[in-house]
């Protein structure tokens, strides 16, 4: 049984803002004394097990207008920060167009979690499992300053993680279609002569303790494209994993960029894997085996890529 | 700031439909939904076990969806309906409880109520799941004692009654 923090503890006091600056100004007000909450089903672990203090001030985002559904935008889908994890789980367009943060969210605790739990809250955390998926697609986030809406890739969100205040307000996320699916009349016959000899890939593991409902120990996700001759034409690599904060290793996408991929290219990717991802060691597995099982995932892939 | 934002009281009164009642409860709203079912209802066939969610023996339907009651807060089930294992068998015994009951799909039983609700809040969306679906939704209750065996084979029997029950 868990340590039952509600029995001790000061219940804290929930607030709703209805806007954006509404809650930036109650977080600005409270201070460390305060969070935002989404779903509460990661901050509720983090109680429980004395991770982090219940604050005295909940900052409650469900009620802020607009952050609760998906729709189609300019550029791609937008997703509010405060939609259900399993909502997005079971979204038609997510399933057709962005298969691995479906199969992402599938392997993300269970359905009963992911009513409550939201992929704002799972992206703000910076160890969510959908993050190396949303990475995959090169996902943007679009965040309130407590002046304006800011909006920056999701990569460069996670590399700044650990520098901005905790004030920082997700509020959507954006995942782009691929060109494909936006172009009209002439261009799509173009594009598509083009896309039919390209093969696109895209594969999203979650390595975890056990089968299902675990904790991950590397999360892999790889996407990309590939020409007739098995030229990387696309790629990009996302590893995460444990408490380590989501990352893409772009140094070993533009590696690739244009090589065949075959067996020496394998190997330098097995190579370079083991030396860019940084996971972190805890009680249930080291560095090493961490970044052995990544290396190994993401070069089954390329080749299953190249050869099914 | 508008008034609603400053809506941040010390009590809190829930107001919600648990197993077809309308209930005002006094309380906060950080309050866990479990605690209010079990403490202040007294409806204990709800379970308490691992307080973070992970091994389901607190589930509870909320507008017919399976939801962890210690996970979720007093606001956040404000106007919503609450079904508990109570409001499950408030008829007699429901078929899932009976198929559990003929397949031997528990030994101690403190996991069955969650199990029940689960299977519950499955098959009344979806009355005829695959393996992959009965797995997933069942994915988030532990059983400790008995295994899984006798578990899935009380879903397919309860999948076959309901079936035939039509």
């Amino acid at each position: 049984m868990g340590m039952n923090a509600q029995g001790s503890m000061a219940f804290p006091q929930v607030w709703h803002p209805q806007t954006a600056a509404e809650a930036w100004h109650l977080k600005q007000s409270f201070g460390t004394d305060s969070v935002y909450v989404s779903g509460g089903t990661l901050l509720r672990t983090q109680w429980e097990s004395g991770v982090a203090a219940i604050p005295k001030h909940l900052i409650d985002l469900s009620a802020i207008r607009g952050l609760g559904e998906i729709r189609i935008g300019e550029t791609g889908l937008v997703i509010g920060g405060q939609v259900s994890l399993e909502a997005c789980r079971t979204h038609p367009i997510i399933q057709r167009h962005f298969p691995i943060v479906t199969e992402a969210l599938r392997q993300t605790a269970a359905p009963s979690i992911r009513r409550l739990g939201t992929i704002g809250g799972n992206i703000a955390s910076n160890i969510g499992d959908s993050l190396p998926a949303l990475l995959g697609y090169n996902a943007h986030v679009v965040w309130y300053n407590g002046m304006e809406d800011l909006q920056i890739t999701l990569s460069e969100w996670l590399k700044i993680a650990g520098m901005l205040h905790t004030e920082r307000l997700l509020l959507q996320i954006q995942l782009p279609f691929q060109a494909d699916e936006t172009l009209e009349g002439h261009e799509v016959e173009h594009l598509r002569s083009v896309i039919s000899k390209t093969k696109r890939f895209s594969a999203y593991h979650k390595v975890g303790r056990r089968e299902a409902f675990t904790p991950s120990v590397v999360t892999a996700s790889v996407s990309g494209s590939l020409s007739e001759k098995k030229e990387v034409n696309e790629i990009r690599i996302a590893l995460g994993g444990g408490q380590m904060i989501a990352q893409r290793l772009e140094e070993l996408e533009r590696e690739l960029l244009g090589k065949v991929i075959d067996v020496q290219l394998l190997r330098h990717v097995y190579n370079r894997i083991m030396q860019l991802y940084k996971p972190r060691e805890d009680l249930f597995a080291s560095v090493s085996y961490r970044k052995t099982t990544a290396a190994h995932l993401i070069a089954s892939e390329l080749w299953k890529a190249a050869h099914q | 700031m508008t008034e609603h934002s400053k809506q941040a009281e010390s009590t809190f009164a829930l107001r919600c439909v648990i197993n077809g009642e309308a209930q005002t409860i006094e309380t906060t709203a950080s309050a866990r939904l479990l605690t209010l079912i079990r403490d202040e209802l007294e409806l204990t066939g709800t379970k308490r076990s691992c307080d973070i969610g992970r091994c389901g023996a607190c589930m509870v339907l909320m507008e017919g969806e399976a939801v962890n009651s210690c996970l979720a807060m007093a606001y956040q089930c404000a106007g919503k309906s609450i079904t508990t294992i109570e409001g499950i068998s408030k008829g007699g015994f429901d078929p899932i409880q009976q198929a559990f009951l003929e397949e031997g799909g528990f030994q101690c039983g403190y996991c069955t109520p969650g199990m029940i609700v689960s299977v519950k809040g499955l098959l009344d969306s979806n009355p005829s799941p695959s393996e992959d679906e009965i797995a997933e939704a069942l994915s988030g209750n532990i059983c400790r004692c008995t295994g899984y065996g006798g578990i899935r084979r009380a879903v397919t029997r309860a999948i076959e009654g309901r079936m035939l029950a039509k």
